[in-house]
């Protein structure tokens, strides 16, 4: 396993390194079993990983409450409409352009925007981009660094020359920045690859985005696994059995790096979804009228001393889901491998 | 002897401090600092709210309220100007005895010097001169070292033009036209500004952060623009927020009314400021372009419906409640604005969806994709974020492109721009004259970079009737009002844009400024000028 070539801590004694050995080995349970035994030992973790459930489930609910309890679409204005508050007719927005405030009633129950809009609907609506943005970003991260990663580990030589340096300029420019430049060029052309055509306001443009610019930071690591694993003797056994590279890759080297992608993951959907809130903050991300956090405290930003709620009721649903899903993912990187040390260094 | 001396000097400079510390500095906070410094570039209303009483031109504008105040009057020049028979050539008498701010004399060359300077410089607005001062083209492109069509013998100034253009006068009162000393740097002054004519001069300028507007120790009043009463000191806010806050807590003294109060504070500033805020018109059409050339809008169905079924009302509140509704192009206080019936119904009451959605229907039209464009600035997103609903709602499939407030224009005045069908347009007068706002809606304006016309409206009766009355300027302006209300009917008709409201600005200051003696004109704003302390 490659988690022998990261331990560190070495006993004097070797019927004391036996004993730790059957401890987080017992004889006959598999690694992913003894992860999962792990992992259900660690409440706290498992405790924000059903907070993160729940918030993936309100927000994928987000259709049946704009339609059955606030009876509004995320994208609905009603500038000019009034509410009944506590027996009052009150204006959605002020004739000054104040938005109104959570009334705890099915309508507007946590206000309204500036253009009249329900929150708690765009903010559900909001979080399922977001959500979508990251985990698909995070599908195209994995799949490409996982390919660059064990090619360039595997063959070494020019191929390695080539793809490490491609890595290295994109990982030389800052993410913010480079997805920013990435953004605004795309919001407006879309992306055009021939069979490969995205319009520029669709979600997939900031997460091709996002997922590009993450790659260097999981395939590195990747890479530098592999080049340590295409030495073991296993993989000299299956040379020698005339395996093809391709099945090398996929058969030996691949099952034995999957644990450091699992480890991976929650980290860049965490990051992913930060990434897309501070895109579209800064309008390079998910393009209007479509809601996410980030264009809901961009949006809310100008209006914080009379509406403050329209920055933090998205900020508050950003934390709680990164704080989620990173406790999350530590205690499945502690359950897999406790003694490693994955994060991603910005 | 020595002793006398220094007694001397020492006394000198006693009685030059009392006399500048008598001399009062009131605090103007802008939100957006001026373009440009320079008066032969400046092309904003920061710039020009400056510029206007640093470097007058041959004609400025008469410091007064309302309507009087786009009133032309004689600036460097002594009298109206002499305009021949055809239209095509002006004879101006230039005053003697005025000095710049530095104690340079005034000369009448200095006009084709100031003018060339502008052209060369890049001026944004320089086609108010290459496009109708014989020459200035050919001088422009290169071909010719100075300006034919400008000749000076003595103090008389014969300036040809290639066509009769009544708005000329207009363009001799603009800022850039003012006068700078011949042989000023061809170069950007901003951060030194040159000196001009006028009752202040720029001083003390750190870039993007403050400056000084001092009074002109050389200026001789002329008549109707007066001297200053304080000198001006500005800074640039970081934000609108900090701008009014510092008004509203008498940190600051004036608030630059190219800016807006935040929604958030107006509530405090109408309650604890009432008697030293209020809102002025300004000049101004706000509306949704539909370019007339593509599908969808190219059928005069599917843009009366956009008329039909947008609520001024509450693009107003987006806006702060700082608009007039209106359906009109040509905003109030503009020669040739009509008070007649609105067709698409008041614009003070509920838009008429119903009715939009059938046109809509009728026109064949619902499921076209519409693209909308729009500003990434706050409250111009909202705007077209509403918008965008409005033509969905219509049957329309939308998509929404906002875009970096820089790249705006840009981006929707080049030709090679896909998709650019509907989105935000806004523009405020150059000069107080309907051809300033018309030449957005003629045909010869549609170029392939920099395009203004962006509803691509080609009308042969309106590029008549443009030519026509846009002969008319200065006195005689006011006897083809009728003729261009005539036009503006007909415009609102054919449905070529969805005007949806007219400016209103803050006139806001502290408690120290005499607020009832602050001027506030159509063409340039607050006036520093009438700027005083308690």
């Amino acid at each position: 396993m490659s988690s022998d070539a990261i331990g560190t801590g070495f006993s004097a004694d070797p019927s004391e390194l036996r004993a730790t050995h059957e401890v987080e080995h017992p004889a006959g349970i598999g690694p992913y079993r003894l992860a999962w035994r792990r992992l259900r030992r660690n409440r706290i973790a498992l405790a924000f990983g059903a907070l993160f459930v729940v918030l993936v489930l309100l927000c994928l609910l987000a259709p049946v409450y704009a339609s059955e309890i606030a009876h509004t679409g995320p994208n609905v204005n009603h500038i000019t409409d009034q509410v009944h508050v506590g027996g009052k007719l009150k204006d959605v927005v002020s004739l000054e352009g104040v938005p109104i405030g959570p009334t705890w009633h099915g309508r507007f129950f946590l206000g309204a925007d500036s253009n009249g809009r329900d929150v708690a609907v765009r903010l559900l609506y909001g979080g399922r981009n977001s959500l979508e943005v990251g985990a698909v970003a995070t599908l195209i991260t994995i799949i490409l660094a996982t390919i660059l990663g064990t090619v360039a580990g595997f063959f070494r030589g020019w191929v390695d020359g080539i793809i490490a340096r491609v890595l290295d300029v994109i990982w030389a420019y800052p993410v913010i920045l480079l997805g920013v430049a990435l953004g605004v060029a795309l919001a407006v052309g879309g992306l055009n690859l021939g069979v490969f055509k995205l319009q520029g306001n669709s979600l997939m443009v900031p997460a091709a985005i996002i997922g590009f610019v993450y790659v260097p930071y999981v395939a590195k690591p990747i890479r530098a696994q592999v080049l340590g694993l295409r030495e073991k003797e296993f993989v000299d056994a299956a040379r020698t059995q005339g395996l093809s590279p391709l099945r090398i890759m996929v058969e030996e080297i691949l099952p034995n790096v999957a644990s450091t992608i699992i480890v991976f993951v929650p980290l860049i959907v965490a990051n992913s979804i930060l990434t897309e809130a501070g895109l579209s903050y800064l309008g390079a991300g998910v393009q209007p009228p479509n809601p996410s956090w980030g264009t809901m405290i961009g949006d809310g930003i100008r209006l914080i001393p009379s509406a403050i709620h329209l920055t933090i009721v998205p900020g508050l649903m950003l934390v709680l889901t990164i704080l989620g899903i990173n406790v999350f993912g530590d205690g499945v990187r502690d359950a897999l491998d406790p003694r490693a040390k994955v994060r991603i260094e910005r | 002897m020595i002793a006398a001396g220094l007694l001397l000097a020492f006394s000198a400079v006693a009685f030059g401090k009392a006399h500048t510390s008598a001399t009062p500095t009131i605090n103007y906070v802008e939100g957006t600092a001026p373009d440009y410094l320079d008066p032969q570039l400046g092309y904003t209303t920061q710039a020009w709210e400056v510029h206007w009483l640093t470097n007058i031109g041959l004609y400025t504008y008469a410091h007064a309220n309302g309507q009087a105040g786009t009133k032309l009057i004689p600036g460097i020049a002594k009298a109206q100007p002499h305009v021949s028979a055809d239209g095509k050539t002006y004879t101006v008498q230039v005053r003697s005895g005025l000095k710049y701010s530095d104690g340079t004399p005034v000369k009448a060359e200095d006009f084709a010097y100031s003018i060339e300077r502008a052209i060369k410089l890049g001026w944004g607005g320089k086609s108010f001169y290459t496009g109708y001062i014989v020459g200035a083209d050919a001088f422009d492109k290169g071909k010719a070292k100075s300006i034919s069509g400008i000749k000076t013998s003595g103090s008389t100034i014969t300036i040809k033009l290639t066509t009769a253009y009544g708005a000329f006068e207009n363009v001799l009162a603009l800022p850039p036209s003012g006068f700078v000393p011949s042989g000023t740097a061809m170069k950007n002054l901003s951060s030194s500004p040159p000196p001009g004519f006028g009752p202040y001069k720029i001083d003390k300028v750190v870039p993007n952060k403050s400056f000084s507007v001092d009074l002109n120790p050389n200026y001789t009043p002329i008549a109707g623009v007066p001297k200053g009463k304080a000198n001006i000191s500005v800074k640039i806010a970081a934000t609108t927020q900090t701008e009014a806050e510092s008004v509203l807590n008498n940190s600051a003294d004036v608030f630059d009314w190219g800016d807006q109060v935040p929604p958030s504070l107006l509530s405090q500033v109408k309650a604890k400021a009432a008697s030293r805020y209020k809102l002025e018109p300004t000049i101004s059409t706000f509306y949704f372009f539909m370019n007339t050339q593509t599908k969808p809008f190219n059928n005069q169905l599917a843009r009366e419906a956009v008329n039909y079924a947008i609520d001024r009302r509450a693009i107003s509140r987006l806006n702060g409640g700082n608009f007039i509704p209106t359906c009109w192009f040509l905003p109030d206080g503009m020669v040739g604005h009509t008070n007649a019936k609105c067709p698409y119904g008041d614009p003070n009451k509920a838009p008429q969806l119903a009715k939009a959605k059938a046109l809509v229907k009728q026109a064949g039209l619902v499921g076209t994709p519409v693209t909308v464009w729009g500003q990434d600035r706050s409250p111009r997103k909202e705007f077209v974020d509403y918008y965008a609903g409005v033509l969905k709602s219509l049957g329309f499939k939308v998509t929404e492109k906002i875009i970096s407030s820089a790249q705006y224009w840009a981006t929707i005045g080049n030709a090679k721009t896909p998709n650019v069908q509907t989105g935000f347009a806004d523009w405020n007068q150059d000069f107080p004259h309907p051809a300033d706002f018309y030449f957005l809606a003629e045909s010869k304006s549609i170029q392939p970079l920099n395009n203004e016309n962006f509803s691509m409206i080609k009308d042969s009766y309106i590029d008549k009737t443009v030519a026509r009355l846009g002969k008319y300027g200065g006195s005689k302006l006011s006897s083809v009002a009728g003729s261009w209300a005539k036009l503006e009917q007909y415009t609102a008709k054919k449905a070529y844009y969805a005007n949806y409201g007219q400016q209103e600005v803050p006139l806001f200051t502290s408690s120290k400024i005499d607020f009832g003696k602050v001027i506030f004109t159509p063409v340039y704003g607050t006036d520093w000028s009438s700027l005083s302390v308690k």
